[in-house]
């Protein structure tokens, strides 16, 4: 391990995290709201902590940074980010105690969504914007960001990019890291103004609708409402966010290869397939489910199923309706969609779709197996064999994943949660949801955890976002040793 | 310059690296999925599994926007095809394909007219003999490149302890100014790019350019003795010894080569005229001693078998021959075998690439030759009108710390040049530098040229 080089790193890093305030800060400067001081002096703090990180690790050169290197880099970047985020929220007066301001920023970058905030309306409009920016950042990544933006990383920064994107499966657009770095911003930014446009064009106020497009597109689900989107009682706008909902949980590079002519990649791609059919046969069931018993039209079913099932199974955590009071079959999909998960290579947490196809193939495989005993089968995926390394990964997320939900659950539900609120709090911040069920529902907030809950919620966050390997191989004493 | 390598072998890789970190968009086509992996951890390219003979691998690759094609597999034959699709699904595209069979080396121009059209035919075996045969017109040197079509040549040349200029300061041979210049010195594992101050210690490998015609003057100055050639011992007769041998028959030159088998030993007696061809093993100590192995001016050790090499040179150097040439086919043998006695190192692989590397540098930067290992680099580039560094005396341009001109070369003159010359449009400059130091160089020869 070379610390100089990963502390020089992590400094360049948290340097631009500073520097990305100016957004809020011209924001507040702009709408007057008092925000203006509490985030120039975060800024000051972020960015003067990046110099002092940064300018005295002077290296010769940049030798290629080692997987382990960049796991390292990767999980405490984001560890800062979280803390450096948290300034905003603590200096102007937002949040008080430093435990749930710096829960607000980990959900925050991690694209998760779960909140400790209340009267969120109530907020300075600059902090609001920072809140929403860090999901922004978060969702395409921090590290890939600032690949894209620092090329002299070379080949290191594919072993950041590796550590970051959430893949089993790690896909190169571009000869050079940096070029596929930038694309996908690009992509990203681009259907990010798309969105913006469209819920703008809609009648939301301009400001809510840059923030929600920047909540939408990395599934985060903070929003400037209390009441979530449920506030506007538009279904314009649930229609708008439902359909981004379902952009941003498919894998970029599609998009990608979409914006680049490819006009049939999504139908073409397998996961994809799997990805729009699943969500189409949950939105049908919850439908028909919710249809009389809650809502007594057929219409009105329909929407909020669609959007509800699209906001968890992506991950996002926009809320429209109380789905803690839908029947048992709903709340059941729903849970079940904080697993599933969107695709991998998307902003969406959880398993991923991919994994979970690759799981079902290999499962079948042994059935298969036992009737032909000397069957020679290898597993595919769009026709192409998924080499076994990629299954045993795919094996082992998915262990550590049930491991750590469960671990994570028993210590919830040992500091005095109920055992419901235990399982969906866990469950929707490993995945990177948001909203869970009981006392972290739809219509609640995270405020009511303990202390020492909120610290277990934080590292399923990141456990969730940056995929189990990259954190938890910190842990590992062996990774310390020479 | 988008460039697709075929095949991740050693050439193929170092190849793509070297590119690669010259700020080239790579993309490396390989069949073996542990090469992948092991790519894409070590360089910043996109490399794509599959085979390179196909053309659906091909397209997605992009080759329609791909400016070089560089096919380097191990099979000839998988090179021509990749060839071949490629020449048929792009117009404008350049091919480089490495070739090592010898019948098909005689029909070159089949693959290089209309039907292929291939730009560069590389064979690893003829390079590596052209390599050695301009080692053997400098034989105290222990490494010779050429410029400016053999003009300026450059020198390595290893410092014995005896030598005379050990401990003197580079700015003391004033007499050897504008004749010769010391452009870098390996020392142990690190190479510096020299200024005025630094000193020759003993076991140094300095590197000297000079004019043809004043390469008695390096070795004047370097108090060299006298070491003409004359007799030549070649161990192991395979297509690389023949050739070397043919060339060196014509060339009146006492010349022995060593062939374990009997059937091959015939052979070579009908091929060649005056060379004498001996049956035996190279690590046979009788052997050597007999035909007199201490009276060798250079031994050239070329077995297909790499260890033997090895120990074939050492036990060669033991019996007394003055210098050896060893064949080694790993890259990464190489650093390890200069640094147990080993003089001079021939690979065809490192052949192949810099071969490669030079042509896909045309242009830009003309000519290369990676010095000692990977450490520094000699380049050719032509400086444009538009370029900085031009009309303004030497002293004054804002160099990289880790390069040095070593020859300017203006038309018919060329000047070795102190800090008071001046640079003009469209002289060709040949520069020392460290790698690091090219990318910064690139840009001070070319940053102009974008705007147009």
């Amino acid at each position: 391990m070379r610390f100089r080089q990963i502390f020089r790193l992590i400094g360049i890093l948290i340097f631009f995290l500073g520097l990305s305030m100016i957004a809020p800060l011209l924001v507040s400067l702009w709408y007057s709201d008092g925000g203006f001081l509490p985030i120039l002096y975060s800024l000051a703090i972020t960015s003067g902590s990046g110099l002092v990180l940064f300018l005295p690790l002077k290296i010769e050169e940049y030798p290629s940074l080692r997987q382990r290197e960049g796991m390292a880099i990767v999980t405490l970047g984001w560890l800062s980010a979280g803390f450096f985020g948290s300034l905003p929220f603590l200096l102007s007066g937002s949040i008080s105690t430093f435990t749930e301001a710096y829960f607000e920023s980990i959900s925050g970058f991690t694209t998760t969504g779960a909140s400790v905030l209340s009267n969120i309306e109530l907020l300075p409009k600059g902090i609001l914007f920072w809140r929403s920016l860090t999901q922004w950042m978060g969702g395409m990544g921090i590290i890939v960001l600032s690949i894209a933006i620092l090329p002299f990383l070379g080949v290191g920064g594919m072993q950041l990019y590796k550590a970051e994107i959430p893949s089993p499966i790690v896909d190169k657009l571009r000869p050079r890291i940096s070029e596929t770095a930038k694309t996908l911003w690009k992509v990203y930014l681009l259907i990010t103004i798309l969105e913006i446009g469209l819920l703008f064009m809609g009648g939301m106020p301009l400001f809510d609708s840059i923030c929600h497009a920047f909540c939408t597109m990395p599934t985060g689900g903070f929003s400037t409402q209390s009441g979530s989107i449920a506030q506007y009682d538009s279904a314009y706008f649930e229609g708008i966010i439902t359909v981004f909902m379902v952009l941003a949980g498919v894998n970029f590079s599609l998009h990608f290869r979409f914006l680049k002519g490819d006009l049939a990649v999504f139908g073409r791609d397998p996961e994809c397939r799997v990805f729009l059919s699943t969500l189409a046969i949950l939105i049908l069931l919850v439908t028909v489910n919710i249809y009389g018993q809650v809502y007594h039209s057929v219409g009105n079913a329909f929407r909020h199923a669609a959007f509800q099932v699209t906001s968890i199974m992506t991950t996002t955590g926009f809320v429209t309706g109380d789905y803690a009071q839908w029947p048992g079959l709903s709340q059941i999909i729903l849970v079940l969609c904080m697993f599933i998960g969107a695709m991998a290579g998307s902003t969406g947490g959880a398993i991923k779709i991919m994994r979970i196809i690759l799981l079902v193939r290999h499962g079948y495989q042994e059935i298969f197996r036992l009737i032909h005993p000397h069957a020679v089968r290898s597993i595919k995926l769009g026709g192409k064999p998924v080499p076994a390394e990629v299954l045993n990964s795919v094996w082992g997320f998915f262990i550590l994943y049930l491991a750590l939900f469960i671990v994570a659950v028993v210590i919830m539900s040992s500091i005095g949660l109920d055992i419901l609120t235990s399982f969906a709090s866990v469950a929707a911040t490993i995945g990177n949801v948001g909203p869970g069920f009981g006392l972290v529902g739809p219509v609640n907030n995270y405020l009511s955890i303990p202390d020492l809950g909120k610290w277990v919620l934080i590292f399923c966050m990141l456990l969730g976002r940056l995929e189990i390997y990259t954190v938890i191989i910190l842990l590992a004493p062996a990774y310390w040793r020479k | 310059m988008k460039i697709i390598i075929i095949g991740a072998g050693e050439v193929g890789f170092t190849i793509a690296q070297r590119l690669s970190e010259e700020n080239h968009d790579v993309v490396v086509i390989e069949k073996d999925p542990n090469k992948i992996r092991q790519i894409q951890n070590v360089i910043d390219v996109q490399a794509i599994a599959g085979s390179g003979t196909s053309p659906s691998v091909l397209h997605e690759a992009g080759i329609k926007e791909t400016d070089i094609l560089v096919a380097a597999t191990d099979s000839d034959e998988a090179n021509l095809i990749a060839c071949f699709f490629a020449q048929h699904l792009t117009d404008y595209i350049t091919k480089i394909a490495r070739i090592k069979n010898p019948d098909y080396m005689e029909h070159r121009q089949i693959f290089s007219q209309d039907f292929l059209s291939i730009d560069l035919i590389i064979n690893p075996k003829s390079e590596m003999v052209a390599s050695m045969l301009k080692l053997m017109e400098v034989p105290w040197a222990s490494e010779v490149m050429d410029f400016v079509d053999g003009r300026v040549k450059l020198m390595g040349v290893t410092i014995k302890d005896n030598s005379p200029v050990v401990g003197r300061r580079l700015s003391s041979f004033n007499d050897y100014e504008h004749a010769v210049l010391v452009g870098a010195i390996v020392r142990g594992e690190k190479v510096i790019i020299p200024g005025g101050q630094d000193t020759i210690q003993p076991n140094d490998l300095i590197y000297c350019v000079s004019r043809r015609e004043e390469v008695p003057h390096i070795f004047r100055l370097l108090n060299l003795t006298e070491e003409g050639l004359s007799r030549v011992i070649i161990v192991g007769g395979g297509e690389t010894g023949l050739a070397l041998a043919t060339s060196l028959d014509t060339m009146n030159i006492n010349t022995k080569i060593i062939e374990k088998d009997g059937q091959r030993c015939l052979e070579l007696a009908e091929k060649l005229e005056k060379v004498v061809v001996l049956n035996g093993d190279g690590t046979d100590r009788e052997l050597l001693v007999e035909e007199n192995v201490a009276d060798v001016d250079i031994m050239i050790v070329l077995t297909g078998d790499e260890e033997s090499n090895v120990l074939i040179s050492l036990l060669g150097k033991a019996l007394g021959a003055k210098k050896t040439v060893t064949r080694i086919g790993k890259l990464s043998y190489i650093p390890l075998v200069s640094a147990i006695g080993i003089d001079t190192v021939v690979s065809p692989r490192l052949s192949a690439i810099r071969a490669i590397l030079q042509y896909i540098r045309k242009g830009k930067v003309i000519c290369e030759a990676p010095l000692k290992g990977e450490g520094a680099e000699v380049i050719e580039v032509e400086a444009l009108e538009t370029s900085d560094i031009v009309n303004i005396p030497l002293s004054k341009v804002k160099f990289p710390k880790e390069a040095i001109v070593a020859a300017i070369v203006r038309g018919e003159e060329i000047i070795i040049p102190r800090g008071h010359n001046m640079i003009k449009p469209h002289d060709h400059l040949i520069i020392f530098a460290l790698k690091d130091a090219i990318p910064k160089l690139e840009k001070l020869f070319t940053v102009k040229l974008e705007y147009f």
